[in-house]
């Protein structure tokens, strides 16, 4: 392709689709905002369950500790609602504005993911520790939890099945901080790219 | 539980200066194929390009709402669509693949070698376009895609000048890449 001009290349690359293709795209993007407003339907419906589900304890049990309880849930309930809206709002804003801002975004979301994952990966062991500590206290008393001791079955689920939970959230933590040190070298490389290719053209 | 207003009904509510926004089927129609040539271009693997489609559309639909009418739609549906596609190359482990075609890129009234020749042409134009660097990749494709000079530096928030000189260098690039083919 020795021809080189950038007009006839915008013709061959904005040639139409065949109509099977444009037929198949439309599918998919049917398919996709199908599921995108179940999703929402789904949301709202669920939230209002949830908090119907709270109302009718509360008017069940009309105490204050169930009102204070009921009166958390709710507000819990609303504030990661508008928590997640809110970290929607800022990834789709990214998406509509430059490609650096997106990539700096990028860079510090995935930088905070690694370190709260890291500080969770630390404070597992201790914790791990402190229960191990705490349920050998209960189990030698005796009286707390007498099943542990009769039934040798529930006995080890009951505690086995923890420390399995324990070693999977361990595992997946591992690798999620080492994916997301992975990722951010490429944000970061990428951004270097932006960055050199700025400086370059003199901004 | 992010709740987000359907876009179709808050653009039909939406009567500003500009005009409704268009129903999201008019938009796919009006500009999927320019989805579909961005998602080839970030992405070889077929079935990571039809994952990459699917999030294209799904932030198209999801950021519509939001979209102030201070570009034009074309304009701003290639400002998601490119950055959505570079977040999620990414995201990929491997580097992406350099060669691979869709299934169907044929095109319409030319006989076959005409054809072969254009699809041959246009495979290796896709081909050397996933080769350069991201700064000249989204410089030339939006060239490609037909946005003029200053809707691309709005689009990319560069001077002029810098636009031109990336250009210059994105052309060079190209151009020796396809030689080398």
């Amino acid at each position: 392709m020795s021809d080189f001009d950038l007009d006839r290349l915008g013709d061959v690359w904005r040639r139409e689709l065949d109509p099977a293709e444009m037929e198949r795209l439309q599918r998919t993007a049917a398919s996709v905002s199908r599921r995108a407003r179940f999703s929402q339907i789904f949301d709202i419906v669920a939230g209002v369950a949830l908090s119907a589900v709270v109302i009718v304890l509360v008017w069940a049990n009309p105490a204050l500790e169930t009102f204070l309880m009921g009166g958390a849930a709710i507000l819990v309930l609303l504030g990661s609602h508008i928590r997640l809206r809110k970290l929607r709002q800022v990834e789709l804003k990214s998406l509509a504005g430059s490609t650096e801002d997106m990539l700096d975004q990028s860079i510090e979301r995935v930088g905070t993911t690694i370190r709260h994952n890291r500080f969770t990966l630390i404070a597992l062991g201790p914790c791990l520790v402190f229960g191990i500590l705490l349920a050998s206290v209960a189990d030698r008393g005796g009286g707390s939890l007498p099943i542990l001791s009769q039934d040798p079955l529930v006995h080890l689920l009951l505690t086995g099945g923890p420390l399995v939970a324990v070693a999977g959230v361990f595992i997946f933590l591992f690798l999620a901080v080492r994916r997301g040190r992975r990722e951010l070298e490429r944000l970061q490389a990428m951004r270097e790219t932006y960055r050199q290719e700025r400086k370059s053209s003199g901004q | 539980m992010g709740v987000q207003q359907s876009p179709i009904p808050a653009a039909a509510r939406r009567g500003d200066g500009n005009g409704p926004i268009p129903p999201f089927e008019r938009i796919v129609a009006d500009y999927g194929p320019l989805i579909s040539r961005i998602a080839m271009s970030y992405e070889a693997d077929p079935s990571l390009r039809e994952d990459l489609t699917q999030q294209i559309f799904l932030a198209v639909w999801q950021a519509l709402p939001g979209f102030r009418q201070d570009s034009s739609l074309k304009t701003f549906i290639a400002r998601v669509a490119q950055n959505r596609s570079i977040s999620f190359v990414t995201k990929q482990v491997r580097q992406p693949r350099l060669a691979e075609l869709p299934e169907k890129l044929e095109a319409d009234a030319l006989n076959p070698e005409e054809s072969a020749i254009e699809l041959n042409e246009r495979e290796m134009l896709l081909e050397a376009t996933r080769k350069l660097p991201l700064p000249q990749r989204q410089v030339i494709i939006l060239v490609l895609e037909g946005f003029d000079y200053s809707e691309i530096a709005e689009m990319l928030d560069i001077a002029p000048n810098a636009l031109a000189l990336r250009l210059s260098r994105a052309k060079a690039a190209l151009k020796s890449m396809l030689e080398q083919t």
